[in-house]
């Protein structure tokens, strides 16, 4: 009665094919990471030492170290993010927390979507256009942060609003109904249950922000620069664009110093990742609903 | 302790909710029509009827928090403690700080128990730090719920069991000293027993505050209320005291409805 009939047979083979079929999709999605991170490490993997991280490149940058370029990103980043996360959380708290559902709201949504899916080349001639000559900050760290933060921004947004909306509909209604004003509930509840994905969305910018080369070429990273920034209106180099100049624009450059470049880039990324991934880890173990 | 009172007037009004001709639509679709209804104060009303009957509709528009939806339209007044509460100079924070609400599935904020009860207090009172104590234990102890959390008060509130934390739900409601609390179905998500605790809290409050309870549960209405409101399709059918519409009803939908006819 329970025994094995063809049909079941026939079942179970094809869905155990689907079932290596989605797997070794799965599988194929690790391979170029592991790839690109064995290839990197391998190549770039000897040049690695604290002189590298820590002293300027030197012979027309063909040897040295990559401290300028290492200082400039930080920079950029850390410039960027000032300009961009008080702008894309206080804008996801507006669209989350307090506009309808209107033709007004609508509109920043599609202009949102649309500004994630600008090219970052175009991001680059606008920043020329608006920062660099507009406002008159030459080719700077200011202008290049700011162009970085204009294109980055959906992503803050975008996350904020994720972390906002999973905070329960019914937190707000229990402080409303206590007399609590917009900004009391968002201060005391939505914000603090909201911090874990938000500081998520903000360190998933950084990696990308570290690693975008076209928008700053022309608004503020520079090829080469004997020394280094002292404020936010002077140019610097940047990891992202160094690395384009030692694998393309120079000559005689050693083969492994570009891999130990990009090497070092990515694990700022991939450290920044980790970071995120571990925080918000720990924040969800601490909060229970 | 004394129910809240109007500023004017030194003397409770005998009715604490008392509407005329209110009429109320979600968009095109009319959800109440013509309710009058006199609820007396200090007292326990139940609101009953069948599913979409307007009896949450109307426990939702006496706190105004219908009209967050945005295509609510009222006609009609609604008077708590003898002030139109649909009054232009009326500020919503009065109104919700005077009119507390329970709701179905208990909504404690995933915040400290002690943090809990104070948060409607903080909100209203500026910087006073003073009893703060007494207010948790004064609330606790009202919701009977002193003795089983006063040595874990620095636990989250969403970490009770389900009877517990709707037990701090109404507790949190009672430092900001309201006058009247909208319970909507407080009991249905609660098991038999956290049913019969919080019945049970609720008759203790009796007198303190008015309470409009929404049930969908015949013999809790009948347990836990004094008066009782019989509710069909947007329309007030009977309102009468809880024994005598249960045992005598005056109207034949309301004898149905109980006799599980329809509902």
């Amino acid at each position: 009665m329970f025994a094995e009939s063809d049909l079941n047979a026939r079942n179970k083979r094809v869905q155990g094919l689907f079932r290596m079929l989605f797997l070794m999709m799965t599988v194929l999605l690790i391979v170029p990471v592991a790839i690109i991170l064995f290839t990197l490490v391998s190549k770039g993997g000897g040049v690695i030492s604290i002189d590298f991280l820590f002293t300027n490149p030197t012979d027309g940058m063909t040897a040295g170290g990559i401290f300028p370029a290492l200082l400039g990103t930080v920079w950029i980043v850390a410039v960027a993010l000032l300009a961009s996360v008080p702008l894309g959380v206080a804008a996801a708290i507006y669209l989350n927390e307090y506009a309808g559902d209107n033709w007004f709201t609508r509109l920043i949504q599609l202009a949102i979507i649309n500004l994630a899916g600008v090219p970052s080349i175009v991001h680059a001639l606008f920043g020329v256009g608006a920062f660099v000559i507009f406002f008159g900050f030459g080719t700077s760290i200011l202008a290049a942060s700011l162009t970085l933060a204009i294109m980055t921004l959906p992503i803050v947004i975008v996350s904020t609003r994720e972390s906002l909306r999973a905070v329960p509909q019914a937190f707000r209604e229990a402080c409303w109904n206590m007399g609590a004003t917009r900004w009391q509930t968002i201060r005391r509840i939505v914000l603090p249950n909201a911090i874990s994905g938000i500081l998520t969305g903000v360190i998933l910018e950084v990696s990308r922000t570290a690693g975008e080369t076209a928008p700053i070429m022309f608004t503020g990273a520079a090829f080469f620069l004997p020394f280094l920034p002292q404020g936010v209106f002077d140019q610097t180099m940047a990891m992202s664009l160094h690395l384009f100049v030692v694998a393309t624009q120079v000559p005689g450059v050693p083969e492994e110093l570009p891999f130990g470049v990009a090497l070092v880039l990515i694990a700022m990324v991939l450290i920044m990742n980790s970071i995120s991934i571990a925080f918000r880890m720990y924040l969800r173990g601490k909060k229970k609903w | 302790m004394n129910a809240i009172i109007d500023q004017d007037d030194n003397q409770s009004p005998e009715y604490a909710i008392h509407t005329r001709k209110l009429n109320l639509w979600y968009g095109t679709f009319q959800a109440l029509f013509d309710v009058d209804l006199s609820i007396r104060n200090g007292m326990i009303t139940s609101l009953i009827g069948p599913s979409g009957c307007g009896k949450s509709t109307f426990l939702r528009s006496v706190n105004r928090i219908n009209e967050r939806l945005g295509y609510v339209r009222i006609e009609g007044d609604i008077n708590v403690l003898d002030n139109n509460i649909y009054d232009p100079a009326v500020e919503l924070v009065q109104v919700r700080k005077q009119i507390g609400m329970v709701f179905q599935r208990p909504n404690p904020l995933p915040i400290s128990i002690r943090d809990n009860i104070l948060f409607g207090h903080r909100l209203h009172n500026k910087g006073s730090k003073a009893d703060q104590d007494e207010i948790i234990e004064s609330a606790l102890k009202q919701v009977l719920l002193w003795d089983k959390v006063k040595d874990r008060l620095n636990d989250k509130g969403t970490e009770l069991s389900l009877e517990e934390q709707q037990k701090l739900c109404i507790a949190r409601l009672l430092p900001v000293k309201p006058s009247v609390l909208l319970m909507d179905e407080p009991c249905s998500a609660l098991d038999p027993k956290g049913t019969a605790a919080v019945e049970e809290l609720i008759w203790e409050l009796r007198g303190e505050y008015t309470i409009l309870i929404v049930t969908h549960n015949m013999a809790q209405a009948r347990r836990a209320s004094e008066e009782c409101i019989f509710m069909l399709m947007g329309k007030v059918i009977e309102h009468q005291a809880t024994e005598d519409l249960f045992v005598t009803p005056e109207q034949k939908e309301t004898a149905d409805y109980i006799e599980g006819r329809y509902g």
